[in-house]
Formats: structure tokens, sequence, C-alpha cells
């Protein structure tokens, strides 16, 4: 294994004038924290030679009357980390920040011989690269990670460690590039040591007996032995679900705009299932041509693999929900997730499947509405009949017994309760005018006095009665109410 | 005989193309039967309603077709199958289906309404073509274990104005997706595409009970009339006296009491 290390120097301050370069031979600092508390986060080298220092405040930095004071942008940093990333990529597929020195990337270059020539032709490249990209680097070849990290802090320019000579290289350089903690450091001040080679030189049983295990990695690091086990950065495989695509002209018709769904839907899938995954939810994004944009997210019940089924929905969904201007860009960006595996059982009862049964509820709602299509679910309310509508999604079939139990009578509900003309006799209703027709009540139970959230504006209250309506030869039960807040009566339902 | 046979044979290798087997009698199998959870009305159809068949109930206001619906939604969902209710006057009560012991995450309720398709449906559905259009998607997709069409408050002149056709595409339709699709009307309208028709009739008058101080209303007696069942074996050309059953019902409150 070759590691290459590129350290930036000074990385934040580089950061910091990577977007104006004619203030870098200038004294700056950056200042970082909220107002009126901010200290010095970094300083360039032309600032400290005039007295600046990190941890002086705004105050004490503004002294100096040439230092321009810059404030922290982490905006700027990320930039800088993009483009520094960047290079970095070009030169190896396995690369790894290191994250105790800011802006340090680290190169696997192994094998890399033919593409760049031998490390000190590939380190002379990689240099030349980022200095194109407008930061000031040092660069440390070495079989040894942490030996070629702490080279590349410790040493200007470009260096390059001989198989087996990691110790003799890193001799000279200072304790404080070898990244210790300040207790330590401050022990190895105590004892006089200062340079790495007189750190390597102690017994290491010795530095065991007094620093206990981490002596022995203080020792191995002083002598570029320590070993390192790397964890190349990988891309984001979610982030990498995103399919964009610009239209010469507005679109308005979403028909059209289908034949580019399905490619991009497909690109997706393929994807998504080159990591034998599933897309578990859609987002479209359409630009539209008032600068506004249209968003929609479609979201199955269970993770898709299958590009008609999601194109169905995407389509279904937007024609329920259509723009409202001529599209002229589109987004796709997907949500992968594990593949849905259902183990079926012989003896189990049929259920509908999960990509048709997707498909035909959102038909349902692009014929009846959101709100109109799903399971209803019982809500905690005092309020006779209160429930919720929730999405379809039948558990998984499994083998249940009902407990026996006589059949109860069923109300239908009038959706809105509809109102009647009732004459009261002996203060219980006696005669019911419903619908254009009389109705004798032959027997009423009531009433029923019911109310509810009386604390507040939505408050209800009524008094119910059940009467057996007749007309003729025809009879029905019912559930009337009276509103004494509108003074009026209603049906509430129908026992049937 | 021989001959005949050879004769049949011929004729039927001669049209295999275009009928097959078209002189052998197609061997029909006693469907599958789903349990409606009243017991006499169980005994009464030698076991439920039946499945991929078209079952409709008919009858007034009040004669408990509702209820008899709920009931059977429910053995259909404790058995874990999904189950559909297209409700033409968004009608149902989840409180009652809850309390009839309905598995509400298995049920679809589909509610139909008057207000949809200003905006975005090009064509202004009304109720009852919606549910149509509703149950026929139902259909296609299939895997539910019951449909339940339930057209109670629509009048029967408006439900006889559905074309037969779409009867007969509905029978088939349940046949395929092996569905019991149950059809709650005022008056019969799917005819002899129905396999089993059942009339509701309002039983015996249970007056409300007053033993507190305010009368409770608190049970009821229905009765179920058996007017057609195909699946049932009967002589050649005869057709089966109307059997008729009587069951009780119960308010959910008369339970605690």
């Amino acid at each position: 294994m070759m590691y290459a290390v590129l350290h930036p120097p000074n990385f934040f301050a580089q950061a910091a004038t990577h977007q104006r370069p004619e203030l870098r031979r200038r004294p700056f600092v950056v200042l970082d924290g909220e107002p009126p508390t901010e200290m010095v986060f970094a300083v360039n080298k032309a600032a400290r030679s005039l007295g600046v220092e990190i941890g002086m405040t705004r105050l004490q930095a503004e002294t100096c009357s040439e230092v321009i004071v810059l404030p922290r942008v982490i905006e700027d940093e990320r930039t800088a980390y993009a483009s520094l990333h960047h290079v970095a990529c070009m030169f190896s597929p396995r690369i790894e920040l290191v994250e105790e020195r800011p802006g340090t990337y680290a190169l696997d270059i192994h094998g890399m011989g033919l593409l760049y020539g031998d490390a000190g032709q590939l380190a002379n490249k990689l240099r030349q690269s980022v200095m194109a990209e407008g930061f000031l680097v040092n660069i440390a070849v070495a079989e040894n990670f942490h030996a070629a990290a702490s080279l590349s802090c410790g040493r200007p320019g470009i260096s390059i460690v001989l198989p087996g000579c990691e110790a003799h290289a890193i001799g000279q350089l200072p304790l404080t590039a070898l990244h210790l903690t300040p207790e330590d450091e401050a022990t190895f001040a105590v004892w006089g040591i200062r340079t790495c080679a007189e750190l390597a030189a102690l017994s290491e049983t010795d530095l065991i007996a007094r620093f206990g295990q981490s002596g022995k990695k203080l020792h191995s690091l002083a002598c570029g032995t320590w070993p390192h086990l790397m964890f190349p950065m990988e891309p984001s495989f979610e982030a990498s679900l995103v399919e964009r695509m610009e239209l010469d002209f507005p679109v308005e018709e979403l028909e059209r705009l289908l034949f580019l769904l399905s490619r991009m839907t497909t690109t997706l899938l393929e994807r998504v299932r080159s990591k034998a995954r599933a897309i578990a939810a859609l987002r479209v994004v359409l630009h539209l041509d008032t600068k506004a944009q249209h968003e929609r997210t479609v979201r199955p019940a269970l993770p898709l693999q299958d590009t008609s089924t999601l194109l169905k929905l995407i389509q279904l969904d937007l024609e329920t929900h259509p723009p409202s201007a001529a599209i002229v860009g589109l987004e796709l960006h997907a949500q992968s997730a594990t593949p849905y595996r259902a183990q079926h059982g012989l003896f189990l009862p049929q259920a509908p499947e999960p990509g048709q049964l997707e498909v035909m509820l959102a038909r349902m709602r692009k014929l009846l509405g959101d709100e109109r299509v799903g399971s209803p679910e019982l809500t905690d309310d005092h309020r006779p009949n209160a429930f919720r509508m929730v999405p379809f999604e039948p558990p998984p079939p499994q083998q249940s017994e009902r407990p026996s139990s006589s059949t109860p009578i069923a109300l239908r509900v009038s959706r809105p309760p509809q109102m009647i003309g009732v004459t009261l006799v002996n203060h219980a209703p006696g005669w019911v005018f419903w619908g254009g027709a009389g109705y004798v009540v032959r027997q009423a139970a009531g009433p029923v006095r019911v109310s509810g959230h009386w604390w507040s504006e939505a408050r209800w209250c009524r008094e119910e009665w059940d009467v057996r309506l007749e007309n003729g030869g025809a009879e029905r039960l019912c559930r009337i109410a009276y509103d004494p807040r509108s003074r009026c009566w209603y049906v509430q339902g129908t026992y049937d | 005989m021989a001959a005949a046979h050879a004769i049949r044979l011929q004729i039927e290798a001669k049209l295999a193309q275009r009928v097959p087997a078209a002189l052998t009698l197609k061997i029909k199998h006693a469907p599958e039967l789903f349990a409606t959870g009243v017991t006499a009305v169980d005994e009464m159809l030698g076991g439920g309603v039946p499945r991929g068949c078209i079952t409709e109930i008919s009858g007034a206001a009040s004669t408990g077709k509702t209820s008899f619906a709920l009931s059977t939604i429910a053995s259909i969902t404790q058995l874990s199958n999904a189950c559909a209710w297209v409700d033409v006057s968004d009608a149902l009560s989840p409180e009652a289906a809850a309390a009839a012991g309905v598995e509400l995450r298995c049920l679809l309720w589909l509610r139909m309404s008057a207000e949809r398709g200003k905006r975005v449906a090009d064509k202004s559905w009304s109720r009852l073509e919606q549910a149509l259009k509703a149950t026929d998607l139902l259909l296609q997709t299939g895997g539910f274990g019951a449909i339940v069409l339930d057209m109670s408050d629509v009048l029967p002149e408006h439900a006889r104005r559905i074309p037969l056709a779409t009867w007969y595409r509905f029978r088939l339709a349940a046949e395929q997706a092996r569905s019991a699709l149950i059809f709650l009307t005022q008056s019969p309208c799917a005819s002899s595409c129905a396999s089993l028709a059942l009339r509701c009739e309002p039983g015996e008058a249970v007056p409300f009970s007053s033993n507190g101080e305010t009368p409770l209303f608190e049970r009821r007696q229905y009765q179920l009339a058996r007017e057609r069942n195909r699946n049932e074996s009967t002589h050649f050309m005869r057709r089966k006296p109307v059997q008729r059953v009587s069951w009780p019902a119960e308010t959910l409150w008369s339970r605690v009491r």
C-alpha cells in the first residue's frame, strides 16, 4: 500500500480567501462566533508577523490597523473541500478525509503508476492540479499512512519516503506534527523531547510503563510504523438517484412528458437494481414557465422495482394535481429501500397484488378525491361516529378466530344531516316531515343529550331521539336530533 | 353407442379451434362459501354467501340489509381477506362496522361524492356512475375477498337504468377475481346475473323497552327471504320455494345493559 497525503497548510485561511486571491498577500484574520464574542479563528502569515494570534478577540485583532477582518463563511469552506475532493478523486478512486487535520486528504496510489508515473511524478502532478485550483499544498508519499500525514503537515513542498525509511524521514519533525493531545505534548516538553527521532529513541517498554497502552501508539507513530485501516470515501448512493432534464420549449400536455419520465424512471430503476434495492419514493419536480416549481411525491406502500407501475402512479398523481403552467424542466429524485419480499402460504387468504393495488388506489383517488379513499379509523372522541381516513394498507394475511357475539344494528349515517320538520306531542316527537312526506311517530326513545367541545368555538350539543316512523305501510327506524343552537331538527341516520 | 361417441369426437375435433369441447358438459364446481355470521341465515343458505358470484340483497329501509352485510364483511375480514365497501351515499358508519367486528384495516372504504369532478375530472360522474366505475376497478385489481356495492339509498328507478351488460360484466369479473360481489339495493336489479338473491323484510315489531324511566330502542327482529340460489342443486325445471328465516339484531348499548 502506498499513500499520498495532500495537506493545505492553514486551510481555513486559504478557504476564506479562495474566492478573493488579492487578499492573500495582505494580513487578514478570520473571525468566528456570535458578535460581540467573536474570536480569531484563522490567521495568515502576514498577520501573524504583526502579532495577531488565533484565539484573540475581535478588539485585540483590530488593534492592528493593517489587518483585514473577515467573517468565517461555512459555505466557502464547503466549496474548498469540494474542490480538493474533486482533485483527489482524479488521482485515485480510494481516498480518505483525514478528520483531525482540516482539508487533508489521503490517497491510496497503489497501482496508479501506469497512469501517473512513479511516486515523485504523481506527487508533482497532484500538487500542480491542486495549485491550479488555487490552493497551496504540501504532498507527502509514504508506505505508512501516519508518517505521510505527519510529513505533509510538517514539511513544505513534496516529500517522498522510500519504503522502510519512515522513521528517518519524520525524525526531524517536531512532535506537533504527530498531532498529539495537549497533555502528552506537555509531558514530552517537560521530559525535553522535542522531535520524533528523540521520541523514537526512547524505550517502548518504558513508555508503556508510563503512558499505558497509548505509549505504544506514540512510540509507533514516532517510528512511522503505526498501522492504519483505510476507510475510503464512497459517493452517497442516495445522492446519485437524481435525474434532470431541461426542455427546449415549454410543454403543457402531460402525455408528452411521460416519454421523458419513463426514460428517467428506467434509468433510476437500473441504478437502484444494481444495488439490489427498490424505489420507495419518487419526487417529481417540474420547473414551470412562470419560474415556479411544482413538486409532487409518489410514495407507494411498498418499495417497487417495476417501471410501468411507478410511471402509472406518477401519471395519475400529476393528472390529479396538474401543474399550473407549461413545463420547461423536470427533475426526478428517487429514494431507495430494500425490496419487499413476502412469504406466501398455501392456505393463507388471497390479497391484492401490491403494485396493482397501488395503481388502483391512485385511480380511485383521481376519481373520488384523496379524502374519500382509504380505511376508516375510529378516533378517540366523544362525538358519535367520529373517524378519520387512513391509507388502505391491509395487514399481512393471518388466520384468526372471530369472537362470537350478537349482530348489532347498523346505523346508516346521513352525511350531512338532513333537516326535517318535527311536531312535538307531550314534549316528544309526534309527527315528522321529511323529504315531502309526513310520518307518524309510532314509538320514540329519548332524549339523549350529548355535547362536547364546550370549551371551544367548535362546541356541539344536541338531543337525540330514536324513533319508529310510519307512512302508510312503510316503516323506518331513524335517529333524529334537535340542535338547540340552531333550533332545528335533523335526521342523523337510519337504522338498517 | 360407439358410433355416436365417434361422431361426437369428430364434431368436437372440427370445432376445437372455435368452441373447445363443444359437446362436453362443463362440470361446474360448487363455489366456496363465506359465512355470514348470522347462524340462522347460514343454515338456510347452506354455509353462507358464495365466492366468485353476485349476491343481491334487496329490501326497503330499516329491513336489516346493512346490518347483515356488515356481519358478512366482519366474518370475511376476520379471515384476513381484504374487503371493499363502495358507498354510493357515503352512509357507512365506521362505529357500526367496528361494532359488527369488521377489521377496519382490511376494509377499503370508497365514499362517492357529488361534489367531486369540478377541477380535474373531465366528466362529471354521478355517484352511481362513480360507484360502478370504482367496482369495475376493484374487480380488475382482484385479490379482494368481498366487494359490497351499497346502493341502498339509490331509488329503484335509477338502479334499473343500469344496463344489464354491466351486471354480466361484473359477474364474469367476480368469477375471475374470486370475489364475493354483494349488492345492497331497494329492489332487485341484477336479475339473472345474481347467483343468490335475498330479500330483506321487516320482522315482527319489537316495542322499545321501558325498564327504566325512559323507553330505549334495544333490539329488532329482521326477516330474510331467499328468492334464488343458483348454487343449490334442484330438480330440473323446478324452482325451489322461497325460504324465510328470522334473525335478531340488537343495538350497541343493549350489550352493555
